[in-house]
């Protein structure tokens, strides 16, 4: 459900405008600019395009060079990642996700302390969305498969009560059982909890089934957004480069 | 009491053995559950000690003991505690080697001031004259009352690291130290997670120089030895820097075994005691912590968190 795009009366839940970032001074993203309303936004991008560069910058662990974020209207470019979470963005990244020493349920419990719901509650919504880690709430994280560790840490996120949920690359590693469910599961996410959703993807099929609008990154250059339906073969060809 | 029975070197053996207990369960808040590689232990320690020796000494306060004692305890806990909260933010952006390096500086700077200072320490000559804060009429029994003290301070540590464990803050130092850069996407500030980690630990190594102040009577800078950090050290690495036990069962493997099995009561030849044992238990620390962190760097307790447990922490869950 696409809330805000073309509709510029509506305060977006995000706003990039010409945002530059990198490691050090080596800039990897480059004036990139996007908003996202209610919906799945997807960027699609070929392994080194800059799609975790642009996550981490929105969540506040790398700061930008220039440009500017902002969350529902709020300024947040270059504050802190513990500020941004307590604006309501919740962030997963794509590798060491969660936290191994601690338990699935502490690794629920750190996720959730912060908001103002109820930590029951909290957790009950996230056994809803991911039943199956019900059973394994007194295993360490970092003895969990690949799939499971995945769950955990959106799961930990969703502890954020987050309004903005950033996902890199959610499905990366991942056998296709589990593909299949997990984009399943972040649409579940989108429709019963009403958050935006940034999704970075190399597995473009399966993202532009569940996205509204798509951005393609190529070197750090991000097109211009569209909707998902509008992307063609000659397109991805061109922002992956093949 | 009648404590002809106790061989006085004895008492002071145990002393070690519960001194390095407690710092050995403050390296493992630092190193177990935060990831802090705290090389200069001796330094937040030797900050108490002087501390304690200094106020104690060198300042005419209008009142006796206990309250003399408790005042410079008091004064040498937050000397070193406000030390740890410098020294943790200047090392708060700075990798593993930086870490290490930093607060090895620092134990480094502790003992060059502690021996150039001499108008306040007294230097390489040390100062004498600290006692115990009660009189019942014999060393023995001073001392005794004083190894009872410290176990008693000791096992407060151990409470303390043990519901650390179990709260939120806690649960946060153990996310900061496995990934600090996802642990600030919590929404809460690692650095301070961090820092008040950093400043309670350090405060608490401070009151342990204080005790050993008292139990010694005197400051020595041979005191001041990396001895004291290789100890804690090798001893939580062996017994397992994760586990709250591993300090424990570490210190019981290390410490104990030379201060008190093989110096007490193997029949080894006269003047081993101060001249090879010392040498031959740095080396032995040392061999540990290499062949430990090669081998099995868990240490011989293993994971943190294990299933078991886990249960009973989370009881209805």
């Amino acid at each position: 459900m696409v809330g805000i795009a073309g509709d510029s009366s509506v305060t977006p839940a995000v706003a990039v405008r010409g945002l530059s970032s990198g490691y050090g001074s080596v800039a990897v993203l480059h004036e990139v600019d996007f908003t996202v309303g209610h919906e799945i936004f997807a960027v699609l991008g070929a392994n080194g395009a800059g799609k975790t560069t642009l996550l981490a910058t929105l969540a506040g662990l790398l700061p930008a060079f220039s440009g500017s974020i902002a969350y529902h209207g709020t300024d947040v470019t270059n504050l802190a990642a513990s500020e941004s979470a307590r604006l309501g963005v919740g962030y997963v990244p794509q590798e060491a996700a969660v936290f191994p020493d601690l338990s699935v349920l502490e690794n629920f419990t750190v996720g959730g302390m912060i908001g103002t719901r109820p930590h029951e509650e909290r957790l009950e919504e996230v056994f809803e969305t991911f039943p199956d880690l019900r059973d394994k709430l007194h295993l360490r994280a970092g003895n969990l498969s690949g799939g499971e560790s995945r769950m955990v840490a959106c799961g930990r996120a969703l502890m954020q009560d987050p309004n903005v949920l950033l996902l890199d690359e959610p499905t990366a590693g991942l056998s296709p059982l589990y593909l299949q469910l997990f984009f399943e599961k972040i649409a579940d996410i989108h429709r019963t909890r009403g958050m935006s959703i940034v999704l970075t993807e190399q597995n473009a099929t399966q993202a532009l089934a569940i996205a509204d609008r798509v951005m393609v990154l190529s070197l750090g250059v991000g097109s211009e957004p569209m909707l998902a339906d509008a992307v063609t073969t000659d397109l991805l060809r061109e922002g992956y480069q093949i | 009491m009648n404590l002809d029975w106790l061989d006085a070197f004895l008492i002071f053996g145990a002393f070690k053995v519960v001194e390095i207990m407690g710092l050995g369960l403050l390296v493992h808040l630092q190193l177990g559950l935060t990831r802090v590689a705290n090389f200069g232990v001796v330094g937040f320690w030797g900050v108490g000690l002087y501390a304690f020796g200094v106020a104690h000494l060198k300042v005419d306060w209008p009142f006796g003991d206990p309250y003399q004692f408790l005042v410079c305890a008091a004064i040498a806990t937050v000397a070193a505690a406000a030390a740890g909260l410098v020294v943790g933010w200047l090392i708060s952006e700075l990798d593993d080697d930086g870490t290490l390096v930093g607060t090895l500086g620092f134990a480094t700077i502790v003992v060059i001031l502690a021996t150039t200072q001499q108008g306040l320490t007294g230097g390489a000559l040390g100062l004498g004259g600290l006692g115990f804060p009660y009189d019942f009429g014999r060393v023995k029994t001073h001392e005794f009352t004083w190894l009872l003290i410290t176990t008693a301070v000791v096992a407060l540590i151990f409470v303390y690291a043990w519901r650390v464990h179990r709260t939120p803050h806690g649960r946060l130092l153990i996310a900061v130290g496995a990934n600090e850069a996802l642990a600030r996407s919590l929404g809460k500030s690692a650095t301070a997670a961090r820092l008040r980690m950093m400043t309670v630990t350090s405060g608490a190594m401070g009151l342990l120089g204080a005790m050993h102040g008292v139990m010694v009577r005197s400051l020595e800078i041979n005191s001041l030895d990396v001895g004291v950090t290789l100890a804690a050290l090798a001893a939580l690495i062996l017994g397992g820097t994760a586990r709250v036990f591993g300090a424990v069962v570490g210190v019981l493997l290390t410490v104990a075994l030379f201060d008190i099995v093989i110096q007490f009561y193997l029949p080894i030849p006269d003047g081993w005691n101060t001249q090879a044992l010392p040498v031959a238990r740095e080396a032995v620390f040392g061999a540990a912590i290499v062949l430990m962190l090669i081998f099995r760097p868990q240490g011989l307790l293993g994971q943190m968190r294990r299933p078991a447990l886990m249960r009973r922490l989370h009881g209805d869950w």
